[in-house]
């Protein structure tokens, strides 16, 4: 006797529900149910949402909500052998590149790697400030045995945020020029930055091997690939449109007006964008690691466990440093592309 | 107003139910470990604290280390269970300061630690089942040894019993999982592609309740080598077999003073492997929450667990048993 019983009952349904009807997981509720000599009875109690649940206590034909999830589960199970034909080969070149980043960064002796980023952080960021920061932070790393894990890392951003960048300028362009597009790509982006990262990087095993890199990269990239796009797109968006109508004056193509105008004037934004992407991928470093990346995030995980809280707060303090590292040059690289754009 | 709490009791969880008839157990924080078998136990050491003893239970969600931990500072909570002890040394510290007693092996055969190949593959190419074979066909294994991740017990015992087993020279790679998901994930993508796989796991766990797998031989478990692998820095690897585990229920010294006969009851609860295997594989194949599965061991093994009880809970449990 369950609450919806009357329900299918008035509605002629009850030798339908009770076709097949077998005793699947009996609840704890009907355990308690016996052990008061009530049998499972409850119907004095308040009445339950009509959920798949309680309707199925009432006909057996109703699905529980655990055969819905079930369902989703086989169906993914179903269509892996087609989404590994497609994904696989397509994601191949991220296990490549992560694969030949990691090993350029940690093949490379330090006396040729730190001379080499602390010249490209002054080529990018021209301060001397700035240069001498990174300079010290890459000694101190050295200094503490933490260099050659902290490069690690170092290697899996670059790959990924480059790789954020070069496909996200270009989506963000697209969306700039098509509301449609931007009505579209929107809520995939709300649902990037908000589903959890486990939830389909798990699934993500059964399409390809656990050993392969791609599966941190598709991770971060994911996740960082987002602020790229929407101030790419916010800052196409936002150049003045007297300056459009006066490219449009000039009889400019839409080529022109792109590469002369839109990029130029929008490069603050989206500069802020890969500053921001550049972020987002250090965030996702230890996550990362629970997919087997190497770096500094092993370290934390390793410190969590084993409750060596020493090693956990060194590595985690060594991903800050990375993350002021990178703030500070992609920041700095971001004042000097302003004071150009205002001297145009 | 009684049956206005039964009422109660009814619509709520197990936990939820306390009545005024039974008033010799007073508060009682039990941890339930983020595995399946743990979840089992404690979802069934609750049930009969609760509707036997009349214990008001608090469920902790934890793992081994934090809980050993909690109970080292503030001395709670008050039931650690399922604790595979062979891996925590502050266990044992704990049990000579007095803080922890040891009450029974929950596991009664205990945990088999081990590194497995899929039954399919073993079927398929018997000679895997030794290590020897093994090296001598590292394609049929997939060239890959899956490990368990960094900053487990396990880590630094496997990496030297791999050493000692000369598997990278026969061109077997070690592959280490980044966390416990990935590397369940890993068998059960193996399984569902009959593709090889070769690596550690461990019994009895709803991953290998439900996919079966063959145990690799190794040379019996020998405590010198074993304890030398388990140091970073270990000179001679040999090849061993890992122990037993002794995995335990344990309750705070306070809690056995304070409730003895509960604790009396805690330390008969005990599983063979057979029984939460059977549990653990029905509640997989039934899609089932840990409480159902409970709820299955409660019904259908009634024989075992009656006879932990004292005569007062088989009463209040009298028409379970009937």
């Amino acid at each position: 006797m369950a609450y919806y019983d009357g329900l299918f009952d008035s509605l002629g349904l009850r030798d339908w529900c009770d076709q097949n009807a077998q005793d699947a997981p009996t609840s704890m509720a009907a355990l308690l149910g016996q052990l008061s000599g009530k049998g499972e009875d409850s119907a004095d109690g308040p009445l339950p949402f009509p959920s798949l649940d309680a309707l199925h206590e009432s006909c057996a034909q109703i699905p529980q909500t655990r055969d819905m999830t079930a369902g989703v589960e086989n169906t993914f199970l179903a269509a892996r052998e087609s989404l590994k034909m497609v994904l696989d080969p397509i994601t191949q070149p991220l296990s490549w590149m992560l694969d030949g980043a990691l090993w350029l960064f940690t093949a490379t002796p330090w006396f040729v790697m730190v001379p080499l980023l602390v010249a490209l952080t002054w080529f990018v960021a021209r301060s001397v400030a700035v240069t001498l920061f990174v300079a010290g932070s890459f000694l101190f790393l050295g200094f503490i045995d933490h260099l050659d894990v902290a490069l690690q890392t170092l290697s899996i951003i670059f790959v990924c945020t480059g790789l954020s960048v070069a496909l996200g300028v270009p989506i963000g362009i697209a969306m700039s020029r098509s509301n449609a597009l931007q009505r579209a790509v929107v809520p995939v982006l709300d649902l990037l930055q908000t589903l959890p990262t486990f939830v389909y990087l798990i699934p993500l095993i059964f399409l390809f091997s656990v050993t392969e890199s791609k599966l941190y990269g598709i991770a971060i990239i994911l996740y960082a690939i987002v602020p790229v796009i929407r101030l790419t797109d916010l800052g196409i968006r936002l150049v003045d449109r007297d300056v459009i109508e006066a490219a449009d004056a000039f009889g400019m193509t839409k080529r022109q007006k792109l590469w002369g105008v839109q990029l130029p004037l929008a490069l603050p934004n989206i500069m802020a964008g890969v500053n921001q992407t550049i972020m987002m991928s250090l965030a996702m470093v230890v996550i990362a690691s629970l997919v087997s990346a190497p770096g500094l995030g092993v370290l934390v995980l390793r410190g969590i466990r084993n409750l060596e809280l020493g090693v956990g707060i060194i590595a985690g303090v060594g991903i800050v440093l990375l993350a002021v590292i990178l703030d500070r040059a992609s920041k700095a690289a971001l004042s000097r592309i302003d004071k150009n754009t205002k001297v145009q | 107003m009684n049956f206005r709490i039964l009422t109660a009791g009814l619509c709520l969880s197990a936990g939820m139910s306390a009545s005024a008839a039974y008033a010799e157990c007073g508060e009682v924080s039990i941890t339930e470990m983020d595995w399946a078998s743990s979840a089992v136990v404690t979802s069934v050491a609750n049930f009969l604290m609760t509707q036997g003893y009349g214990c008001e239970v608090a469920v902790v969600p934890t793992t081994t280390v934090p809980a050993m931990t909690s109970v080292a500072e503030t001395g709670q909570p008050d039931i650690l269970t399922e604790l595979w002890t062979s891996y925590t040394e502050v266990y044992e510290e704990l049990v000579a300061e007095g803080k922890l007693v040891e009450l029974s092996k929950v596991l009664s055969d205990g945990g088999v630690e081990a590194w497995w190949i899929p039954r399919y593959l073993a079927e398929e190419h018997p000679e895997l089942k030794t290590l020897e074979g093994i090296k001598a066909n590292p394609g049929l294994v997939g060239g890959l040894f899956h490990d368990c991740p960094s900053g487990w017990g396990c880590d630094v015992t496997n990496f030297n019993n791999f050493k000692a087993a000369g598997l990278a020279d026969a061109g077997v790679e070690r592959f280490q999982h980044g966390s416990g998901e990935t590397l369940a994930t890993a068998i059960a993508a193996a399984y569902e592609a009959k593709e090889p796989w070769f690596g550690y796991y461990w019994a009895p766990t709803s991953v290998l309740g439900k996919y079966p797998m063959v145990q690799v031989e190794m040379p019996p478990y020998d405590e010198e080598i074993h304890t030398c692998n388990g140091l970073e820095d270990c000179a001679t690897p040999g090849l061993s077999a890992y122990p037993t585990s002794n995995v335990v229920t344990a309750v705070t010294t306070t809690f056995s003073e304070r409730e003895p006969e509960v604790a009396e009851m805690l330390s008969k609860l005990s599983f063979t492997n057979a029984q939460m295997g059977e549990v653990l594989a029905w509640q997989e194949s039934n899609n089932a929450s840990y409480e159902e599965a409970a709820v299955y061991f409660l019904t259908n093994y009634k024989d075992t667990w009656s006879g932990w009880l004292n005569d007062a809970a088989k009463d209040n449990l009298s028409a379970l048993l009937k």
